[in-house]
């Protein structure tokens, strides 16, 4: 049952993930991968501030929101000023730094990681309850999203992404809108970091590489992007199908190699197959039908 | 990257071949993948008019595609094309000279010459140019994209031979390494200027010293930060490349205090 908790958990935090980054590279149209380095600060900072600081875990996790978002501003200032591909790169530039840093300070375990990281719930009310926290925490960030994505606001988002020339001529300001999507997607990852830290106990540099960023992209490119439920689809697709070969009980060797070809093969086949992933996007600017009969009469 | 390297080491190392055919095996293998990026990838991705986005998200799966691979056959630990990694040393003054380096250098030195004069003297070349600023107007020139798009693959694959059969003769690859090696490239053609062979080159060998040297101030796991640190300072604040002040021509002084040309015949009529 616990390895069943396990990943109803790890699940979990990845549609946060998942949902958390479409807000950002969907809805938003910000081209930066660095997602897994908010969701590593969110880890770090709740771990450290509740292990050696004795903060309570709650505002622990709090503080690691506010930290991911932070620094998500401090990343989104000065690499708005350049656009699409460069903000890209700046982005990984950004999370190797931030990843090669953790790895160099005496505070964060360095590479070898931080450990005895206070457990949050568990030992009050079981397992089970820090199910349903997290359980709750992606339906709060999905209806969240959700209802950003139906916003006014949401439409200021779909009008800034598709031609941001004339979203400014109407005198909005899409540097503020922007910084704003980047840091809430970045600050939810975070929440994420610090879920993660508590249920298990144990986090390293190495979990928010690279191959992180991929994977977060992958769920969100093969469930669809711009939808609410694309993500969540992803998520839980490109998650169970790992745990399923890890049944297989290949040497970890193996495994780890075939599990990213599994991903890396899966995208590929859904970029040239089916780009506009497993829940396509509808078109924003098409009215509604109520809105056409409306319109009709 | 990683397709080249592990050509060579199957060559050199698995079938204990010479290294001359272990490069014209990585340069078959690497020139053939090229081929085929360019001919089902990116043709088909181009046809669709996907966003560079897309096609970067593709490209980085491909590389890691191809790493996975290459770790499920070869594993994870690092290799080298030959067995050792060390070159007999001869010292001139203070300096120690490896077996290695002056090959490196002088093929390098060669590689970029030659790459230069195709960019400046060649047909071809200047069609690369002309499609890499404006490729539909540079078809309604008569200038055949795809293959210039192709060719464009090929010199890449080219040099990447090149690249990995010094790198993997120097130092230790594993097969996540071209992932890096490709954001060092990266950081260095923003910081030399899209588009210019000598501004990349001298980019990278600026870099290239830098992160090497700072192993005098500082310790030498910092060395890969350093790299990152740049990374993001060239693309935040250079995203058009380093430009080094124009230095004054003669012509320019001379024309300077020259006075205004009279406007042509057909204007004034």
């Amino acid at each position: 049952m616990e390895y069943l908790y396990g990943i109803v958990i790890i699940v979990g935090l990845y549609v946060i993930l998942a949902t958390s980054f479409n807000l950002i590279i969907g809805y938003g149209g910000l081209v930066s991968i660095a997602h897994p380095v908010f969701f590593a600060l969110g880890a770090y900072t709740s771990a450290i501030l509740s292990r050696d600081f004795h903060v309570p875990v709650l505002l622990a996790m709090l503080a690691g929101f506010f930290v991911a978002f932070i620094a998500s501003i401090a990343l989104a200032l000065p690499s708005l000023r350049v656009s699409g591909d460069y903000l890209m790169i700046a982005s990984i530039g950004f999370q190797l730094g931030v990843l090669e840093l953790i790895k160099n300070v005496r505070f964060t375990g360095g590479p070898g990681g931080f450990t005895n990281i206070p457990p949050f719930l568990i030992r009050e009310f079981g397992r089970e309850s820090y199910v349903l926290l997290v359980l709750a925490v992606v339906a709060a960030v999905i209806l969240l999203i959700w209802w950003i994505a139906r916003s006014d606001y949401g439409r200021a988002m779909s009008a800034m992404r598709d031609d941001e020339l004339a979203f400014a001529s109407v005198g909005r300001d899409a540097m503020w809108m922007k910084i704003a999507i980047f840091g809430l997607g970045s600050g939810l990852a975070g929440v994420a970091g610090g879920l993660y830290a508590h249920y298990f106990r144990f986090i390293t540099p190495e979990q928010f590489e690279i191959l992180q960023s991929s994977a977060i992209l992958t769920m969100v490119v093969v469930g669809g992007m711009r939808t609410t439920w694309g993500p969540v689809v992803g998520a839980l697709l490109l998650q169970a199908l790992p745990q399923a070969i890890s049944f297989l009980q290949l040497p970890p060797s193996v495994l780890g190699p075939i599990q990213g070809l599994l991903f890396t093969g899966l995208v590929l086949v859904f970029m040239f197959f089916r780009p506009q992933g497993l829940v396509p996007a509808k078109d924003v600017w098409r009215a509604a039908p109520a809105a056409k009969a409306r319109e009709a009469r | 990257m990683t397709i080249a390297f592990y050509t060579a080491f199957v060559v050199v190392q698995g079938l204990d071949w010479p290294a001359w055919v272990a490069f014209i095996a990585m340069l078959a293998t690497t020139l053939t993948a090229s081929y085929a990026l360019e001919r089902i990838g990116f043709e088909a991705l181009r046809a669709r008019g996907v966003s560079v986005m897309f096609v970067f998200v593709f490209t980085f799966m491909v590389s890691e595609f191809v790493a996975y691979l290459a770790a499920l056959i070869f594993g994870t630990w690092p290799q080298t094309i030959f067995p050792t990694m060390f070159w007999p040393v001869t010292l001139v003054g203070d300096i120690a000279v490896s077996a290695w380096d002056l090959p490196a250098i002088g093929s390098t030195a060669a590689a970029l010459a030659a790459y230069f004069a195709f960019m400046r003297f060649t047909r071809t070349g200047q069609f690369m140019i002309g499609v890499a600023d404006n490729p539909d107007l540079a078809a309604l020139y008569g200038i055949d994209k795809r293959k210039i798009f192709l060719v464009t693959m090929l010199i890449s694959g080219a040099f990447v031979c090149l690249g990995m059969f010094l790198y993997g003769t120097r130092a230790q690859v594993l097969p996540e390494t071209g992932l890096s090696l490709m954001l060092f490239a990266v950081a260095a053609t923003i910081m030399g200027g899209i588009g210019k062979v000598a501004g990349a080159a001298i980019a990278a060998l600026i870099l290239a010293v830098i992160q090497n040297a700072s192993i005098l101030m500082i310790p030498s796991e910092w060395q890969g930060f350093l790299l990152y640190v740049f990374l993001f300072f060239a693309i935040v604040f250079f995203p058009s490349g380093l430009r080094l002040p124009r230095r004054r021509s003669r012509f320019s002084t001379a024309t300077r205090d020259m006075p205004p040309a009279a406007p042509p015949a057909e204007s004034q009529a």
